[in-house]
């Protein structure tokens, strides 16, 4: 281990040299304590509503029924125009999406879209198991879609438009689980 | 068995100390010498004025022993390089001991330190052609910190993502995954050898002395991982006699500041011991260090035990001749507490995020991570101007995780052959040439069975022209995976230093590269819910690194220290979500990016007028962009302040230390984007020591305002904790 040092001469006079005051100093400390009293996280309370500066969609699933064992996780996510192949099953947004909490009676989401319109909002229950293209019509089922409010047997469309969409509430129901292959038969 | 083999050394020196009585008219001196820091000083000679022949000299715990001196007054001189002589006068009691504890002040001169992992070499700080920090063993022992990332992460332009080091923004946050700086432990590459990331827990920071931070590109010299930057942690050189040293951790944990964060009744703590012997003769030497800690942590599901040993041992055969063999073993057993819960996924009391607590499918994650090191090495200064070293290492790692269950085992053994000539006048010429190889390998649930070579050569060359010195080098990397796949990399980097009266400028230019690392090609896994695969075609990412700096005395209380860096990377290796061929959303670690880093470096040390108070600045500015995406680079913030002031009175000493780090702008990996409430970091770190002969007792207070915050998703950074160290050095 080297340890020398090598002595330099006392440096010229430069004008950035000049010695700080005691005032300075105690300033100096005084702002850092400033600084630092200013506020960290803090207690938020759940939102109802998108988050300031949030471009999607935001609202509440409701649960009806009790949540299957085999339950991976549920998502909601939204496609810009209804799949019409199995091979258009992964258009969907956002690419990775949030699974939902289950432990309450409803829940906010949040899902992150780009600008656009989207006709399908649909919540999407997960098996356990390895998602693949192989796999996919037994693993993943519609459990509940966004409806429109004039006619609650079509989709409802929901338009994102540089902000974030409020109040796409829908109802989620465990024991009405429709599989993939329910919309792109056969069923095995 | 700590506590007992404490009192064994303890039996041992009171065998071992001399026998008193052997000169029955004579008197002996004897006593501490420390800085204004409180910290021990060696290598200080002291004399007795009239007393000739008769010279102490302090050793690294700052002990001196004078005599024997004839009875009655004398004039005792206290004298080290950098330092103001001190006198003192006393009275030598006649066959009796007197003692004189001593505390030096700072000499009004700009001290240049040597730093020897810029060059490879050893060299003068402002020799060298691009920035390096450093953290002396003063500021270890000031900090009253327990780990090395807790004693690098205050170095200037320094940041540690929930314990991903950054250098000037170098590596972001990939999870610990392929750290673009190269961890050295006394020159010794130290990487994973499977993912590539750093065991920071794997040196005990008792054996530390100091540590070298040098930024930017290294690759010239150091080859793959050393794109960002590399730090270099030089362990303490073992003493010649019998010495001992025991510390002493206990302290706590601050319980959230609001009570509807509260996850537990009673209050978190947290303790170790450290206990290392050292025997040093001038032919043989050799140290011992154990030690143990443990926290309850300062959030849900947060304990860990940590064990380890440390050992090192040295033979010198002849005057410029050394072989050192040194070696440490860590285990590290942890709860993993991270991500925090969001709503819905525990006990939320209606709260949007819960960062204390855990979410309630993360109950029962834990991890047992062992590691170790060993490392021989053989030095030969054959002349003032040839000298060689030759050495070997073996590093291992082995984790195994519950809930998800994985592990891995991984192996890196280095070889290293190099020489450095100085021909010519001086220091006018030097010239540093190298071989050095490796074998990676990795057996895992995760990342599979692999094996990775490496065999690199390289070799740089300086000159003084004038007042001017330049530098150039290269290194040449090839490597082979599982037998096949061959690439190479050249790296080189070019340098001048020029003295001038407006302080000493350095430039340089330099190419970084990383190989991927086995973990990042051979990953398969599941996150997010999504699958991980792997991509066995990864390339190196390379960088260009442009440095401009000045290193400038202060008149004669301080220096300043600024840079200007310029960074353009390309093919960087970055987490990146895809779809298959079916349109299955996955991830996978790409060649994606290519990213420019750029900014400003300044570090100011002074000791202003006040006698005892010294002060210290360091500010990092940062613009990180990704090109590919023209957006702000994740996980880079863009202002990083650290103030730094300490004073001392006497034995007393009380400092502080204030961290701002910027809202970090864009981040990737997480769960829930929306949801993610990121603020500015603003810790203030509040210390105090008291000295009295061989004992030291700090006071920590890290956080002292708790103040809540995080750096990375969902991952609370800590509390205030309150610690109380007690060191006791013999």
């Amino acid at each position: 281990m080297e340890t020398a040092v090598k002595l330099t001469a006392p440096a010229r006079g430069l004008i950035i040299a000049r010695m700080p005051s005691r005032v300075s100093c105690v300033a100096l400390v005084a702002g850092a304590a400033a600084l630092a009293c200013n506020d960290g996280l803090r207690p938020t309370p759940q939102a109802t509503t998108c988050p300031a500066g949030f471009r999607g969609i935001c609202g509440t699933v409701t649960f009806r029924g009790a949540v299957p064992d085999s339950t991976q996780a549920v998502f909601v996510v939204a496609f810009a125009t209804f799949p019409r192949s199995l091979s258009e099953l992964f258009t969907f947004q956002p690419r990775v999406p949030t699974p939902l909490p289950l432990g309450g009676a409803s829940a906010l989401y949040t899902d992150t879209l780009p600008d656009g319109r989207y006709e399908w909002v649909v919540a999407v229950w997960e098996k356990q198991g390895v998602l693949t293209p192989q796999t996919a019509p037994t693993l993943l089922a519609e459990a509940g879609f966004f409806r429109d409010s004039s006619d609650t047997t079509k989709r409802g469309v929901v338009v994102v438009n540089g902000t974030g969409t409020d109040h796409v509430d829908f109802v989620i129901d465990f024991t009405n689980r429709h599989p993939v292959c329910t919309y792109f038969p056969p069923c095995p | 068995m700590t506590r007992a083999a404490g009192w064994a050394a303890l039996a041992l020196v009171c065998l071992l100390a001399p026998i008193p009585g052997a000169a029955q008219s004579t008197g002996v001196v004897s006593g501490t010498v420390t800085d204004t820091s409180g910290a021990p000083i060696a290598h200080v000679r002291v004399s007795a004025a009239g007393a000739a022949g008769v010279v102490g000299v302090s050793d690294v715990a700052g002990r001196y022993r004078l005599g024997p001196l004839a009875p009655g007054r004398v004039v005792l001189r206290f004298e080290r390089l950098a330092y103001r002589a001190a006198l003192d006068s006393v009275t030598v009691p006649a066959a009796d001991s007197l003692e004189l504890n001593v505390t030096l002040h700072a000499g009004r001169f700009a001290l240049v330190p040597v730093v020897v992992t810029a060059a490879k070499r050893s060299q003068l700080l402002d020799q060298a052609v691009t920035s390096v920090a450093l953290v002396t063993d003063s500021d270890l022992a000031r900090r009253a910190v327990n780990t090395v990332d807790e004693a690098v992460n205050k170095a200037p332009g320094v940041l540690f993502l929930n314990g991903q080091v950054n250098i000037r923004g170098s590596s972001g946050f990939v999870e610990g995954v392929g750290s673009r700086v190269l961890l050295l432990v006394d020159g010794v590459p130290a990487n994973e050898g499977d993912r590539g990331g750093i065991d920071w827990d794997m040196v005990p920071l008792d054996v530390a002395e100091r540590v070298e931070v040098v930024k930017g590109a290294g690759s010239s010299l150091y080859g793959s991982a050393a794109l960002g930057g590399i730090i270099n942690v030089l362990t303490r050189d073992i003493p010649v006699g019998l010495h001992g040293r025991a510390r002493a951790t206990g302290g706590a944990y601050a319980n959230p500041p609001n009570d509807l964060w509260r996850f537990r009744e009673s209050t978190g703590g947290l303790g170790g011991l450290d206990v290392t012997g050292s025997y040093g003769s001038d032919l043989v030497r050799g140290s011992l260090t154990l030690g143990g800690r443990h926290s309850d942590g300062y959030r849900e599901q947060d304990r860990s035990d940590q064990w380890e040993v440390a050992g090192k041992t040295a033979w010198i055969p002849a005057p410029g001749t050394r072989v050192t063999g040194s070696g440490s073993w860590t285990s590290h057993q942890y709860q993993v507490s991270s991500p925090w819960c969001e709503h819905g996924r525990c006990n939320d009391r209606g709260l949007a995020f819960q960062p204390f607590r855990i979410d309630v499918n993360d109950t029962g994650a834990y991890t047992r991570s062992d590691k170790g090191y060993l490392t021989a090495i053989v030095e030969r200064s054959a002349s003032a101007r040839f000298a060689w070293q030759a050495r070997g290492s073996w590093l291992r790692t082995h984790f195994t995780s519950v809930h998800p269950t994985a592990g891995a085992v991984a192996n890196r053994l280095g070889t290293e052959l190099r020489a450095t000539a100085r021909p010519g006048e001086g220091d006018a010429r030097a010239l540093t040439l190298g071989v050095e190889g490796a074998r990676s390998d990795v057996t895992s649930d995760l990342f599979g069975s692999h094996a990775q070579h490496e065999l690199a050569a390289y070799g740089e060359g300086e000159a003084r022209t004038g007042p001017a010195r330049l530098s150039a080098g290269a290194r040449l990397d090839a490597r082979a995976l599982d037998g096949a796949g061959f690439d190479a990399v050249l790296s080189p980097r070019v340098g001048v230093v020029l003295p001038t009266a407006a302080g000493t400028w350095r430039l340089s230019a330099g190419r970084g590269f990383r190989a991927p690392s086995l973990a990042e090609r051979f990953v398969s896994t599941t996150a997010f819910g999504l699958r991980v695969i792997p991509n066995p075609g990864l390339q190196s990412e390379t960088a260009w690194a442009f440095e401009l700096g000045d290193a400038t005395p202060l008149g004669s209380w301080g220096r300043l220290d600024a840079a200007l860096f310029w960074t353009e990377a390309r093919r960087l290796i970055e987490p990146t979500f895809s779809t298959d061929s079916f349109g299955v959303p996955r991830i996978q670690f790409q060649n994606v990016a290519r990213a420019r880093l750029r900014g400003l470096d300044l570090s100011l040390a002074a000791a202003p007028a006040i006698p005892g108070l010294t002060t210290t600045l360091g500010y990092t500015f940062l613009d990180a962009r990704d090109l590919a995406s023209d957006s702000v680079l994740a996980f880079r913030p863009k202002h990083l302040v650290t103030l730094g002031a300490d004073y001392a009175w006497r034995a007393l000493t009380v400092g502080a230390d204030f961290r701002y780090v910027s809202r970090i702008e864009r981040i990737i990996l997480a769960t829930n984007w929306a949801n993610d409430p990121r603020v500015a970091t603003q810790a203030l770190d509040l210390r105090a020591g008291w000295r009295r002969g061989p004992l030291l007792a700090r006071l920590l207070v890290a956080n002292a305002l708790n103040y809540i915050y995080n750096l990375t998703p969902g991952t609370l950074e800590p509390v205030r904790t309150v610690s109380v160290i007690l060191t006791w050095t013999y």
